[in-house]
């Protein structure tokens, strides 16, 4: 497969045509309909929240300009500093925006790029959904239930293609480690044992205080219950507040998690019970678990996911020349451990750094050997969700439950208890406390 | 009745005072140990209080909320922590008097002389609980500007017709601005609210960015 800086737009064309092995949405006849534009058109672009994760889409959107793909139309940030420094990035002609609503009220925009906070992700994706606008959205999809089934509904029903950030399934190794696994070379798995390092500690606290001026502290709470600003809740380290981030379950479990979900063959399906525990910071404002494990257990087809939190027990990193598919590793503590009747097998990362064990990697499939879905690069493999009505490979189902089982790990966690878990009726059940969280009221204007 | 029980009758309202006396020192005391670890100079010590306060539960909400705005930062997270704990133990199935004895610990920290940051806590701590008799109180606290949202969320998320009730009550004498608010939470509620349409797509805040030319 070539880079992706080396994709041109006929190639992606040619690309997004072939190799339909997931569903389609609608039929291809439906192309040029409302924000999915014909084939030799290019998509309008916008970027919502351009700092940290947004700022490298948008550098990375521009090799898709370049490619004659995309336009990039605007960005938004509520941080104005962030937002002066994106419009020089994206260049003449994208408009800067503080409010996204702006970006959705524009008719000439077919598609955003939501790479805000995760509290923001699901108002700002089921919003651009109903104003008819496809939508890349960062992982996690949802922070509570509630808002996971909100986004899968406005998708559904406004028929836009949704990718959602957990780009380690559009990775290289990915597919080979997938192939590898459904053609049973370990047996059959029933375990999965995801590995990653601690959440940190806030070891140097600090009061609440005046938002800087650049930031609209209001607009960056949003959907949240108002409280001071901290210097400790933005910009990055927001990932460390249970309530906006999650911690590291919820950054990099809905990176490892996606991974086990899609080689296992599990998206549609979940848990039917979910059990936490985890140690608690002795200090600061950031409330997410240092260390924690949770244990998923999965019936019809029985099997097991657990996600391991401790610094020090990754599995070491393999020896690598560098010329394999995804490079060296450079991000070896985290990953997961795929246990079966005849073997194990490992890879680490499972983000935009995913990397197997040789074993899968030089696996020659024999004649009648299963293939699975080869994507062409998780941006591409968005355009041609949006130009054909394919679904993606990161799509809001898939995503959701991926995301709740993150959300229902740290719920276990807060609580303190085993949760029930119904996936047919998507909640849990027995706990009348636990249903309530569920979802979380959110203040007006920004709301669902 | 037997003579033997005869025997023991006079004794029984004796003995019940005297075991309650016990229980109740027990419990002042345990209440008294978990502030002063919560109070402790060590970040330690204080952490492993707040994790273990669902144990002492209902008797300890009061001091905590006292602790709460404590001039010591992590004094003060700590205590609210322990109160966040004992609210989520109190809140597990089957124990549902547990749960109303901290609830009706919790509704006096609603009460005008307590501090804001305080009261909102206690709002969303209610609301996780979703007493009945909880409504009410919460309700009340719409009347004061720095709550009136955080009491609308809290009414949203308690179940039952009581609160819905009690939001129409409230959309009959809140501001003209703050009306929408409602509206919004009856319409989660399911209610039909005419003439204030879902505001959530306007957009309100300008950027001074320019573009580049």
């Amino acid at each position: 497969m070539k880079q992706s800086s080396q994709f041109n737009r006929r190639e992606f064309l040619a690309a997004a045509g072939a190799a339909m092995s997931v569903p389609y949405l609608i039929p291809s006849g439906v192309l040029a309909a409302r924000g999915r534009g014909g084939a030799n058109e290019r998509l309008t672009m916008a970027h919502i929240g351009v700092g940290g994760m947004g700022g490298y889409h948008l550098q990375d959107m521009k090799r898709f300009v370049k490619a004659g793909i995309v336009n990039i139309a605007a960005v938004c940030d509520v941080d104005e500093k962030r937002l002066a420094a994106a419009v020089e990035t994206a260049g003449p002609g994208a408009q800067p925006y503080r409010d996204y609503r702006y970006i959705l009220e524009r008719k000439d925009i077919d598609a955003v790029v939501i790479a805000t906070p995760d509290h923001w992700h699901a108002v700002q994706m089921v919003h651009a959904a109903e104003c008819g606008k496809h939508v890349y959205v960062e992982k996690p999809a949802c922070c509570t239930i509630e808002e996971g089934k909100a986004m899968v509904a406005a998708a559904k029903k406004n028929n836009v293609s949704v990718q959602v950030g957990s780009q380690g399934r559009s990775q290289p190794e990915a597919y080979l480690a997938h192939r590898y696994l459904v053609n049973g070379n370990i047996g059959h798995i029933d375990k999965v044992t995801c590995f990653h390092y601690n959440s940190p500690e806030d070891s140097n606290p600090v009061p609440d205080s005046d938002p800087p001026p650049e930031l609209d502290w209001d607009l960056w709470l949003g959907p949240l219950r108002w409280r001071p600003y901290n210097q400790k809740y933005c910009h990055g380290v927001f990932r460390w507040v249970l309530e906006s981030g999650g911690g590291q379950i919820r950054d990099r479990g809905a990176h490892v998690m996606s991974c086990a979900m899609w080689w296992m063959g599990a998206d549609g399906t979940g848990p039917v019970t979910v059990e936490a525990t985890g140690t608690a910071p002795t200090k600061g404002l950031w409330d997410s678990a240092v260390t924690m494990d949770v244990t998923y257990t999965f019936k019809n087809p029985d099997w097991v996911l657990t996600w391991n939190q401790h610094t020090g027990n990754a599995v070491p990193a393999e020896e690598r020349t560098g010329k394999e598919p995804g490079g060296k590793i450079s991000r070896p503590g985290y990953g997961a451990v795929y246990h079966g009747t005849q073997g194990k097998f490992v890879h680490w990362g499972g983000d935009g750094g995913t990397w197997v064990e040789k074993k899968a990697r030089e696996w020659n499939p024999p004649a009648g050997a299963k293939d699975v879905y080869k994507s062409p690069g998780h941006k591409e493999d968005w355009f041609k969700g949006i130009k054909t009505g394919a679904k993606t490979i990161m799509n809001i189902e898939a995503s959701v439950g991926v995301a709740n089982l993150c959300v229902l790990g740290n719920l276990s966690y807060i609580l303190g208890r085993k949760l029930q878990w119904d996936q047919a009726k998507q909640e849990i059940v027995g706990d009348e406390q636990a249903r309530r969280m569920m979802g979380r009221p959110q203040r007006h204007p920004y709301h669902l | 009745m037997s003579i033997k029980s005869l025997r023991k009758a006079p004794l029984a309202p004796a003995a019940t005072v005297l075991m309650a006396g016990t229980a109740g020192a027990a419990q002042n005391k345990a209440v008294d140990e978990l502030i002063a670890k919560i109070k402790d100079e060590s970040a330690k010590v204080r952490t492993e209080a707040w994790l273990s306060a669902g144990k002492v539960g209902a008797p300890a909400v009061k001091p905590l909320a006292k602790v709460m705005t404590n001039e010591n930062l992590e004094v003060a997270r700590a205590a609210k922590r322990a109160l966040w704990k004992i609210v989520r133990v109190a809140g597990r199935p089957g124990a549902e008097e547990e749960k109303k004895a901290v609830a009706d610990e919790l509704i006096p920290l609603l009460a005008n002389d307590q501090p804001t940051s305080v009261r909102r806590e206690v709002l969303w701590m209610l609301s996780e609980i979703g007493e009945r008799n909880s409504v009410r109180p919460i309700a009340r606290s719409m009347r004061n500007d720095a709550l009136v949202e955080d009491a609308r969320m809290a009414l949203e998320r308690i179940p039952g017709r009581r609160a819905v009730k009690a939001l129409k009550a409230a959309f009959e004498t809140v501001p003209e601005d703050f009306k929408p608010n409602i509206a919004q939470s009856l319409r989660n509620r399911g209610e039909e609210v005419a003439g204030y349409p879902c505001q959530k797509l306007v957009p309100t805040k300008k950027t001074n960015v320019e573009p580049l030319k």
